[in-house]
């Protein structure tokens, strides 16, 4: 018994340190963000701050463009997702029900794209945006995402509908659904789990990208929040620490409610397509 | 009404070939069953039917439409699936209401339909129930209730009772055949459970290995199979089933079998098929065409299995084990010497090489045709 409750204990102080220990650059940022700046290089530094203060949020968000960025990303990863899932939905399930030549291949070359490195990507992808006459919007940084996220996005859902018992969407034909019809009734309800796990991983492919923001947009209308904070911020003579943290902090938000809300479906989502697939 | 054809329809899947040139002419308001054992073709033949396979070649018509190339929801047939196919994101309710609502039926009307059809199979207190929280059974009873409550030209059932319990299998099977009889519907069931084929259908098409091999009504079936293959498939306890020489002697028919010498009647087989030296045949005997008789061939009794109302007794026989039915008043003992003759006038006789019936009963063509009674 007595043994039985050490090891209790001592399992629950490692698993404690361990959340600690990877949390604690999330909580250091946030602590930060609401000092004032006077506190910021203080040394031993103070782990609670003296006194909390607004003003860093204040300031990014009356008399920066934060918000410009924040909308820009919002569109650009909304965007991206909206376009990633419809397109990868449609592929997967054309992937695992018709049969047609070099299905197999197609569904492993879609894999393939990965083993360029991104960065190799960039500059053909920003002549190629340039000729398209796209350059430096938000609509070039979503189909640059998209180019990125959609192998993967298939890759995921095909595992997912594979799941899915081929009688279903023959039941619905012949209860007298089109092809469309069975696909809207009763094949993306089933896909449901894995259309909102490669929605969430899309939104934060977007949402945290920087090097294709950095790359393809000059333009300071069209930065996101990653590319737009950092030049604002952040310059060879002068780092605004605490701005900084409070913008991070409100970057993080909606990744964390988007997690919060779905991550039950999340690692069903992840878990499924990993057996199956 | 609705009859059902199949002209020449071959189906292959890459290089295994499923269907092998099948005809099939369902009449109007027919009860029909594929009959076969696993893997012989049963739900390939009903999923082309239903529009979800498309025929290697071949017509399939509905009515007197030509259906090849309709989508499956035009051609107005409900399907019970072999795996259900509930939609598990449906409650039953939502599930059996399911093609009322792509059909367009009024939201009063199936809400009305739907609680007929679930008080016909008893599932009125699981409406609300998702398809994962029902027993198997329960399952099939929705599926079944998906295809009950619509109104369609014809119904394929793929094994619709497969997984009931014996009592209320029995109960189901009734109400289908009542069903039946009631609406007149065409209706196709797949079944490898041959008491159901025989007890329910108009006629039964037997399948094995993509080849329709008889489509007759089931007595015809019982009394005269055409091929070896039909006489194994058919019947409990299987036909005895004997390999031996078949010779013409004079005005005589005789049967040797390994010590076993039989004279069968001389007008048993057709005449053009005995060849001099005599042909290597496998005949066949029902269980209760085995007679037990006081001066017949010498047999002992092997085992004996009472079932209640009557009992399978196995014999030995020379050096066979024939099997034969008895009335529940007849007692016999393991190891008991008895008598033995065969009813001469139910004996079936099939070539060895390929199982093809010699009787003289059957004329060389006359296989799947229909026997009289075109509508
Ligand atoms: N999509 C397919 N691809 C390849 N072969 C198939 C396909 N569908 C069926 N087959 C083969 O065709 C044959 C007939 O299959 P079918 O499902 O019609 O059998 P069945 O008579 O319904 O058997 P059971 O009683 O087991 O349900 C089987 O040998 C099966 O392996
Ligand atoms: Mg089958």
């Amino acid at each position: 018994m007595r043994r039985f409750g050490w090891s209790r204990i001592l399992f629950n102080l490692l698993a404690w340190a361990i959340v600690f220990v990877v949390s604690f650059p999330l909580l250091w940022t946030i602590v930060t963000s609401l000092k004032p700046q006077t506190e910021l290089f203080l040394i031993p530094p103070s782990l609670l701050p003296g006194e909390v203060t607004f003003e860093h949020y204040a300031k990014l968000l009356l008399e920066t463009r934060f918000l410009a960025y924040f909308s820009n990303s919002v569109v650009v990863s909304v965007a991206t997702t909206v376009l990633v899932v419809a397109v990868a939905v449609l592929g997967a399930h054309s992937l695992v029900r018709f049969a047609y030549p070099g299905r197999e291949r197609l569904a492993q070359l879609v894999l393939f794209t990965y083993l360029l490195p991104s960065v190799v990507l960039i500059i053909p992808l920003y002549l190629l945006l340039v000729r398209m006459g796209i350059a430096n919007t938000l609509f070039s940084l979503v189909v640059a995402y998209t180019t990125f996220a959609l192998p993967f996005a298939v890759w995921l859902l095909r595992s997912f509908m594979a799941g899915i018992p081929q009688d279903l969407e023959a039941a619905a034909m012949v209860d007298g659904a089109s092809r469309m019809g069975a696909f809207f009734d009763v094949i993306l309800p089933q896909a449901l789990p894995g259309i909102i796990s490669t929605a969430v991983f899309t939104f934060i492919l977007a949402w945290n990208e920087y090097l294709f923001a950095l790359v393809l947009v000059n333009q300071d209308s069209s930065r996101t929040l990653t590319t737009g904070v950092i030049t604002m911020l952040v310059t060879s003579f002068h780092i605004e620490w605490s701005m900084l943290m409070a913008a991070s902090v409100m970057m993080s938000v909606p990744v964390i409610v988007v997690f919060a809300f779905l991550q039950k479906h999340l690692t069903r989502g992840f878990g499924a397509g990993a057996v199956k697939g | 009404m609705t009859k059902v054809t199949f002209e020449r329809v071959h189906k292959a899947f890459g290089a295994f070939v499923a269907l092998e040139e099948l005809d099939l002419a369902i009449r109007s308001g027919e009860f029909v069953s594929l009959l076969g054992p696993s893997g012989c073709g049963k739900t390939t033949t009903l999923r082309m039917l239903a529009g979800l396979e498309q025929p290697t070649r071949g017509t399939i018509s509905v009515g007197d439409r030509v259906v090849n190339e309709l989508p499956p929801a035009e051609r107005d047939l409900a399907m019970v699936f072999q795996s259900y196919a509930l939609y598990p994101h449906m409650t039953v309710a939502q599930n059996i209401e399911y093609p009322l609502r792509k059909r367009g039926v009024a939201r009063a009307v199936r809400r009305e339909q739907v609680l007929r059809a679930a008080a016909q199979l008893q599932l009125e207190a699981l409406l609300d129930r998702k398809p994962r929280q029902l027993s198997g059974g329960q399952q099939q009873r929705v599926a079944l209730g998906r295809a009950l409550v619509r109104n369609p030209a014809a119904f394929l059932l793929d094994e619709p009772l497969s997984n009931l319990d014996a009592k209320l299998r029995a109960h189901m099977r009734a109400e289908l055949i009542e069903l039946h009889q009631r609406i007149g519907k065409t209706m196709i069931y797949v079944t490898h459970d041959q008491l159901e084929a025989m007890t329910m259908s108009d006629r039964i098409a037997v399948l094995d290995q993509g080849r329709l091999q008889q489509f007759d009504t089931p007595l015809e079936i019982y009394n005269r199979p055409v091929s070896l293959f039909v006489a194994g498939f058919i019947g409990t306890p299987a036909m005895n089933l004997v390999k031996g020489t078949l010779k013409a002697d004079g005005n005589r028919l005789v049967f040797d079998a390994g010590g076993l010498s039989l004279e069968l009647p001389p007008a048993l087989v057709r005449r053009d098929v005995l060849r001099e030296g005599g042909i290597a045949v496998v005949l066949g005997v029902r269980p209760e065409d085995v007679l037990l008789a006081t001066d017949g061939e010498r047999a002992t009794v092997k085992v004996v299995e009472p079932t209640g109302h009557e009992s399978i007794v196995f014999f030995d026989l020379m050096d066979h084990t024939v099997v034969g039915r008895v009335g529940p008043d007849v007692r016999l003992a393991a190891g008991e010497p008895v008598g033995l003759t065969l009813n001469a006038a139910k004996l079936h006789v099939f070539a060895a090489e390929d199982g093809r019936r010699l009787n003289a009963d059957l004329q060389p063509p006359a296989t799947q045709a229909a026997p009289s009674l075109v509508a």
